[in-house]
């Protein structure tokens, strides 16, 4: 049932994870880095790399609930080991995420209201959406939605977030370097898990198809949102980081053929917009399930 | 066997395979045995040597000590995809998800 699982174990995740890429880390990334002070010192960005994180966090809270209450719905062994494994890795990123928010200034008794303040509400709409089908012990649904749909987006974000701050802020370029890794295992668990389900279930096809565009439709609009909200922060970080090239730095680098160092924030939506979706056609259609396209928000 | 490339069924196995010498690139996302079989995708610019194939789940490249052929089994260990590798367009050797 999940051949794929056999030569993976919490020994094999042990010496991979903690004992691989996140040896010798704090909270993700080399001990002693901090915020850079382009960053800390300026407001607008500031204020922005706040919300931002708060995303984060709501984004991978979402995905522990997710991973650890598929736990019992597994109908194998394997996959319940599997995501034992993945609910740690999930508790680790709220945690990084929420010490980023820490170091950003927020303070450990306003962490809850910082979240509930900015907290994108088409995300919320997008968690619950995964979390109903988990609390029904839907497994396929679940799965589809926590490892694919959801982590594939977190993949792509993480990927385009690490390119944007590689030259100007190692501290975080590491931290999301040890959740890309991470992500690598959630998505080819959801892909060869659900690639043999759904060929023994083709019934539940038409269901997770209709998750499946009822979360996009909300990732979407979140991503509109949060792009619409950056604007100025967005014009400031690449003034300050050209200023910081012309100093030595790291230029920004290309991502999926947008120039970060001069996109605007509309072209920045629409290019990750086009790389999520393309890869969730490409994932889905492997696994046999037909990507239905969204409603444009 | 720690080679990723677990059954070489390619119809032209009786011609001799060409053999490479592994370097660790320094991925570090799998147990350290078997890191020299990985190493990270560069982007579309990223050429890939003959013992080399792009794995389509998680984007990592992987490694054989041998000559990759159409037909080959190969294993991606950073996302535990089993692949069958084929050819595909302009000649380029790919990989796809055996489920």
């Amino acid at each position: 049932m999940s051949g794929f699982l056999s030569a993976y174990s919490i020994q094999n995740w042990l010496e991979s994870c903690p004992q691989g890429y996140l040896e010798d880390t704090q909270y993700g990334h080399a001990p002693g880095q901090t915020e850079p002070a382009l960053v800390l010192d300026n407001p607008t960005l500031l204020a922005d790399t706040i919300r931002t994180t708060v995303q984060l966090v709501v984004g991978e809270r979402c995905a522990l609930a997710a991973s650890s209450g598929l736990i019992n719905a597994a109908p194998d062994h394997a996959s319940k080991a599997f995501l034992a494994t993945q609910t740690l890795d999930e508790a680790r990123h709220v945690e990084i995420f929420t010490q980023r928010l820490y170091d950003l200034g927020v303070k450990k008794s306003e962490l809850e209201s910082t979240l509930a303040e900015h907290a994108n509400p088409n995300l919320v709409k997008f968690a619950e959406v995964l979390l109903e089908k988990v609390d029904k012990g839907d497994f396929i649904a679940g799965v589809v939605g926590q490892n694919i749909v959801l982590e594939g987006m977190a993949f792509s974000v993480f990927e385009m977030l690490q390119a944007a701050v590689s030259g100007v802020n190692p501290k975080f370029a590491n931290t999301l370097s040890g959740t890309i890794a991470d992500e690598r295992r959630h998505v080819g668990f959801g892909e060869n898990r659900i690639g043999s389900l759904i060929k023994q279930h083709p019934e539940r096809k038409a269901d997770v198809e209709k998750m499946q565009k009822e979360m996009a439709y909300h990732m979407l609009a979140t991503f509109s949102t949060q792009f619409a909200q950056s604007g100025s922060a967005m014009q400031e970080g690449q003034r300050m980081a050209q200023a910081a090239e012309g100093n030595g730095a790291e230029a920004p680098a290309k991502w999926h053929g947008a120039d970060l160092a001069t996109a605007t924030p509309e072209e920045m939506e629409g290019v990750l917009s086009d790389t999520v979706l393309k890869e969730f056609k490409v994932r889905l259609g492997r696994i046999g399930i037909e990507y239905q396209t969204p409603a444009a928000p | 066997m720690t080679d990723p490339l677990e059954d070489a069924r390619s119809p032209r196995d009786r011609a001799a395979r060409q053999r490479f010498v592994l370097d660790d690139t320094g991925f570090d996302e799998v147990p350290k045995k078997y890191r020299r079989f990985y190493r990270k995708w560069g982007g579309v610019n990223d050429a890939l040597a003959r013992n080399e194939v792009l794995c389509p789940v998680c984007k990592v490249v992987i490694r054989s000590t041998r000559e990759l052929r159409p037909g080959d089994r190969v294993y991606c260990m950073p996302c535990m995809s089993r692949l069958v590798v084929s050819v595909g367009e302009g000649g380029r050797l790919e990989a796809l998800v055996a489920y």
